[in-house]
């Protein structure tokens, strides 16, 4: 466990020094101040749970950012072979590259933070629906990061690996919202991909509900995705 | 300390590694030398864990390579070749990263980067970024990440590969002083580093071993059988006919060059035909201007082994 925080600490520091950090650090902020302002009005709710349901397809485009570079750099760099020589395994490598990335996407809500001030400020919002938001919104980027950090391991090039992570999410959300609206698919297959989509899990989350089974969905994708992750690392070895 | 037996490596189709065997004693300096792509690095990256051998085994302080691999790895300080480092660290942030994951206690680390660092000459330079060090400076710091567990073995992958003459001899010296320590595998292609420092020296192309003792040995073994060039002021006819009368002359060429005749005699092996030569010259009163022992160097070993295997890969080519 040791090992992976030093790993995760070490690559959330390195994030920090690297330009595209500070460009989805910028487009995120100016996203979701952007989703806010459109629904922030006279007469509607005070609550964020519009802003929220914009920024989970935001985030499609930002985090494959973040994620790309998280084990690819250490194949293009040479260093991969200091880590694999330590005594480190390779699950330890690849969480707390996972929690490095999870680490910074969590500092990206902090000037969201300042949304919330106006919410406040010019009405009574209810804090349970916005902290059970921001729960959702960290499982989901925490499935999306899962998604990259597998991805990254794929391929050297750092845009492949943004390419492949990027569209995998669409699968989550985009394909299955769109398939599971068509005709020709039977109801029962739609019902089960309704059952894979991202954005239907997050709904509760928004309204305030903590479901144990929607958690359960958002955890087991990542564990899924981190577990390919752990088996493609261990299989450049004995490549 | 190290321990290996017939290390094979496979890449795909293609033989990296050839049935490799060796022993380290604890405490020698073992000089690694071969041509680019001989195997070095990857017979480097099996002892290390790095990679995994097709067949054979390693053991490293007595822990299997492969089966053990954690605890095996503990052991170990290396440099890869080429340096890997995070360009964007600081010098001391690095070290206390590397000291971290090789589960060092806090006052532990401290300690043992102001030894390092005091060692490869770091004091200057711990607070500045990596990425502007020096290629020379990197070097150190990559040294210096290898010693920082007080590991029982150090293996250091090309060590002075890009570095110029002066930073060459600084690393040469550290490698020096850190004799006896630890039990030192280094590599290299470039035989003058190795034979100074090491106390042994394998020598691998086409990914066997080509030759194995000590650099004193080795030179021993290639200056056997070594032809003698002698060169006089007398007719060639003469001198072949002297030469050739010798005791434990095999063959005589001579070629004529003005008054000078320049002879290339051969010994029968195991015969040392200089004192014998010069024997033979002052009898029959001829000047002289020249008399060595032809093929001595070890570098001309060392030529003529790397040639055979370019030689090799262009049969295999054609």
């Amino acid at each position: 466990m040791n090992h992976v925080i030093t790993i995760a600490k070490r690559e959330m520091t390195s994030l920090f020094f690297s330009p595209i950090a500070y460009v989805v650090l910028a487009l995120f902020s100016l996203g979701s101040s952007l989703l806010f302002f459109n629904s922030f009005a006279p007469s509607m709710p005070a609550s964020m749970q519009g802003t929220f349901q914009g920024v989970i397809w935001l985030m499609i485009l930002l985090l494959p950012g973040i994620s790309m570079r998280l084990i690819s750099d250490e194949f293009h760099s040479g260093t991969i072979e200091l880590l694999m020589t330590s005594p480190l395994s390779d699950t330890e490598l690849v969480l707390g590259k996972w929690l490095g990335a999870m680490g910074f996407f969590v500092t990206l809500f902090i000037p969201t933070l300042v949304l919330v001030g106006i919410v406040e400020a010019f009405g009574s919002p209810d804090y349970g629906p916005l902290l059970t938001g921001y729960i959702g919104l960290f499982l989901v980027g925490g499935f999306y990061l899962a998604i990259g950090t597998f991805a990254s391991a794929i391929s050297q090039n750092q845009i492949i690996s943004y390419m492949l992570t990027v569209f995998t999410i669409c699968l989550f959300t985009f394909v299955i919202y769109l398939l599971s609206r068509a005709a020709f698919i039977p109801p029962q297959i739609q019902q089960a991909m309704q059952f894979m989509f991202v954005n239907g899990h997050f709904e509760d989350f928004g309204k305030g509900v903590l479901d144990l089974s929607r958690i359960i969905y958002f955890v087991s994708g990542m564990a899924f995705f981190l577990f390919l992750a752990v088996k493609l690392v261990e299989s450049k070895r004995w490549r | 300390m190290i321990h290996v037996e017939n290390l094979v490596k496979w890449y795909g189709p293609t033989r990296a590694v050839n049935g490799i065997s060796f022993d380290v004693p604890e405490g020698q300096i073992l000089g690694f030398l071969g041509p680019n792509g001989a195997g070095k690095s990857t017979t480097i990256r099996m002892l290390t864990g790095y990679l995994p051998p097709t067949s054979g085994n390693a053991t490293i302080a007595g822990f299997d390579a492969l089966k053990e691999s954690e605890k095996a790895r503990r052991q170990i300080g290396y440099l890869p070749e080429s340096t890997p480092l995070y360009m964007e660290m600081r010098v001391e942030e690095f070290l206390h990263f590397r000291g971290k994951l090789m589960d060092m206690p806090r006052a532990d680390r401290v300690k043992a980067i102001d030894y390092v660092s005091d060692r490869c000459g770091l004091k200057e330079i711990r607070r500045r970024v990596i990425g502007q060090l020096s290629k020379g400076n990197r070097q150190r710091v990559g040294i210096a990440q290898a010693l920082l567990h007080d590991p029982k073995i150090l293996i250091l992958d090309e060590p002075t590969s890009g570095l110029d003459p002066v930073q060459i001899g600084a690393v040469r010296n550290l490698i020096q002083e850190l004799k006896g320590k630890h039990t030192i595998l280094l590599s290299s292609h470039i035989l003058p580093e190795v034979e100074k420092t090491a106390d042994r020296v394998i020598i691998i192309a086409a990914g066997e071993i080509k030759a194995d003792g000590s650099p004193s040995d080795l030179r021993q073994k290639v200056g056997q059988g070594a032809s003698v060039l002698v060169q006089v002021k007398a007719n060639g006819e003469s001198v072949q006919k002297a030469f050739t009368g010798v005791e434990g002359v095999q063959s005589v060429t001579v070629e004529q060059q003005g008054d000078w005749v320049k002879a290339v005699v051969q010994p029968t092996p195991g015969s040392e035909l200089r004192e014998r030569l010069g024997q033979t010259i002052l009898t029959n009163g001829w000047a002289i201007r020249e008399m060595r022992n032809e093929t001595a160097s070890l570098e001309q070993f060392f030529i003529q082994i790397t040639a055979d295997q370019s030689q090799v890969v262009e049969e295999a080519v054609a």
